[in-house]
């Protein structure tokens, strides 16, 4: 099981994990400007939020362990329950440390590697710094994939890529057709005119931050759905998240996104390439991003705001 | 052209006051106890050369910037360095001498944000404005960044006039416009004076600008040189030796 569908349909997987990353932090990036690196370590916190809240949800009330595309109720429980963890840890960081220094972009990125130091500290004095796992059993794969496509394809795999689609249309129609992504892609264009035209931008930054920080959650439990739940989750897949951001177009969430499918299959993609271990599958992909980038300086969808 | 008979209403209450202000960027003082006004139905022109503090004006009124000391004042209440959404809301529009169009945005988009403190009638007031914009209504899907400089200086003034506002600034609206498509610009600024929304416009084109104009200010280093009817400063020798280019 080891084809060239195999890895395609592991690419997929890491993929998503990377796009749901990438589409927060280039919002933070086109909202409030600057590159926050506390992003994977709010990955992590989604991670484990989900996995508190799959403890408690699991046998919580009848039906909780009832299998939905192969995975129980309570999952999908604790799944909102890491992104509403994700949100608000976002929203408190914005209001308790980012909002009052009114710094520099470059005086808050510092700031953010502060702000994931600390989220990694508290996570593993809360949880310790073990390896953790989602209580659910570990599916074979899906007999339909393994007959037509000849790919051990897992529900674990199915559920993550079906979620992830659902979060980015979601996000995609919210951007283009309601007043709120209207406002976030104004106030992600032209700040200043955004504020002008009566926009409150406070608010909006706020939203943001929800968005950003539910979707970096969501992307956490499915990367800890996918491998194994541990603090350094985060920030270990932070690199390949920038990869896609700068990849796709810096403050593009468009862009974010083919840059994170982009990056993700070239990560999972690596075992084909002849001569090239395993081991350089980050390489691979930076290389790859530094590649597009001598044709595209500004990245794939750089330059066409939001 | 002459300027329009306005001495009735250059007579009502002014709409902005602008008393003994002081403004500028950090320590570097611009505006030096600034004094003018706006009177009710007025289009006022400000002039004066580059760097004079005309767009500082601007922004000191919008609270962009807050004024170190005096009083800004609108219909009557005092206004100084309050947040441009709340200014919005109370009928102050103000259109930027650069970057005031979303440019990824559609030009219907660009209509929509200018309105989003609009509580209802959003809908209507931008089908009139297409009415009164033809061009903005043939391009409604198109985003800003398709349009050409003149176009995109009408979806400026546009997005500005969605809240209606009882005041309007506006800061160069001929800039970097091709003569022809100069006088449409501000014929377009005086169809909006004429609906009854009260102008202070910036201009660069002096002349132009003050022949659409019922009073002027001229502006130097930060405080007003001249003030007088449009017509009389267009007259005045020492202003056009100065100010208008002889
Ligand atoms: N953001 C800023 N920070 C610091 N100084 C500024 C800033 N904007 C303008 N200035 C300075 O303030 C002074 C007045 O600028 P302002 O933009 O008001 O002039 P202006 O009369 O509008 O000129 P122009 O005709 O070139 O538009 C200038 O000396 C300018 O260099
Ligand atoms: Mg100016």
């Amino acid at each position: 099981m080891s084809s060239l569908p195999q890895f395609l349909a592991n690419g997929m997987v890491f993929s998503c994990i990377i796009v749901l990353g990438a589409i927060g932090l280039s919002l933070v990036y086109s909202i409030a400007d600057f590159a926050n690196f506390a992003h994977g370590d709010l990955m992590t916190v989604g991670a484990f939020g989900a996995l508190v809240g799959g403890r408690y949800f699991e046998g919580a009330f009848p039906g909780a362990d009832v299998s939905v595309f192969g995975l129980p109720v309570s999952f999908y429980l604790a799944l909102l329950a890491g992104m509403a963890v994700g949100a608000v840890v976002a929203v408190l960081t914005e209001r308790i440390v980012y909002r009052p220094m009114d710094a520099g972009s470059i005086e808050l990125l510092i700031t953010s590697i502060g702000v994931a130091l600390s989220y990694r500290a508290l996570v593993q004095l809360q949880f310790g710094a073990g390896r953790r796992s989602y209580d659910i059993g570990r599916g074979g794969p899906i007999d339909f994939f393994r007959e037509t496509l000849g790919i051990g394809m897992t529900s674990r795999s199915l559920v993550i890529v079906t979620l992830t689609f659902v979060l980015v249309v979601a996000l995609h129609l919210l951007l283009q057709y309601t007043t709120l992504g209207r406002k976030m892609r104004a106030t992600s264009d032209n700040p200043s005119l955004a504020k002008v035209s009566g926009i409150r931008t406070e608010n909006v930054v706020v939203a943001m931050w929800i968005i950003g920080g539910a979707l970096a959650a969501a992307g956490g439990v499915f990367l800890g759905l996918d491998t194994i739940v541990r603090p350094r989750m985060g920030f270990d897949i932070l690199l390949v998240v920038f990869a896609a951001v700068i990849l796709g177009g810096i403050g593009s969430v468009y862009g974010a996104m083919l840059g994170g499918f982009v990056i993700g299959m070239t990560h999972e993609l690596t075992p084909v390439i002849p001569l090239v271990g395993v081991e350089y599958d980050s390489a691979v992909a930076f290389i790859l991003m530094v590649i597009i980038l001598l044709v595209r300086p500004s990245g794939i969808m750089g330059g066409e705001a939001a | 052209m002459s300027p329009p008979d306005t001495s009735q209403r250059a007579r009502g209450d002014a709409v902005l006051s602008i008393e003994g202000v002081d403004s500028g960027y950090g320590d570097v003082q611009v505006l030096d106890d600034l004094t003018m006004h706006v009177a009710d139905g007025e289009i006022v022109c400000l002039i004066g050369p580059n760097g004079a503090g005309k767009s500082t004006v601007l922004k000191t009124v919008f609270g962009l910037l807050e004024p170190w000391s005096g009083s800004v004042r609108f219909a009557g209440g005092e206004i100084g360095g309050e947040d441009p959404a709340d200014l919005v809301r109370k009928g102050v529009g103000y259109v930027p001498q650069i970057d005031n169009v979303f440019g990824s945005l559609s030009v219907n988009e660009n209509l929509r944000m200018g309105g989003v403190a609009r509580k209802e009638g959003l809908d209507e007031t931008i089908t009139e404005l297409y009415e009164r914009f033809p061009l903005l209504d043939e391009k409604r899907g198109a985003t800003a960044n398709q349009l050409s400089g003149g176009q995109r200086q009408v979806l400026a003034l546009a997005r500005a006039l969605v809240m209606e506002p009882e005041l309007l600034l506006i800061d160069e609206p001929s800039a970097g416009l091709a003569p022809s498509i100069v006088d449409d610009v501000f014929d377009d600024v005086q169809t909006v004076n004429d609906l009854g929304t009260s102008i202070l416009m910036v201009e660069q084109n002096a002349r132009e600008g003050l022949s659409i104009s019922d009073r002027g200010v001229v502006l130097d280093q930060g405080t007003v040189r001249f003030e007088d009817r449009a017509d009389r400063l267009l007259d005045n020798p020492e202003v056009s030796r100065l100010y208008l280019g002889g």
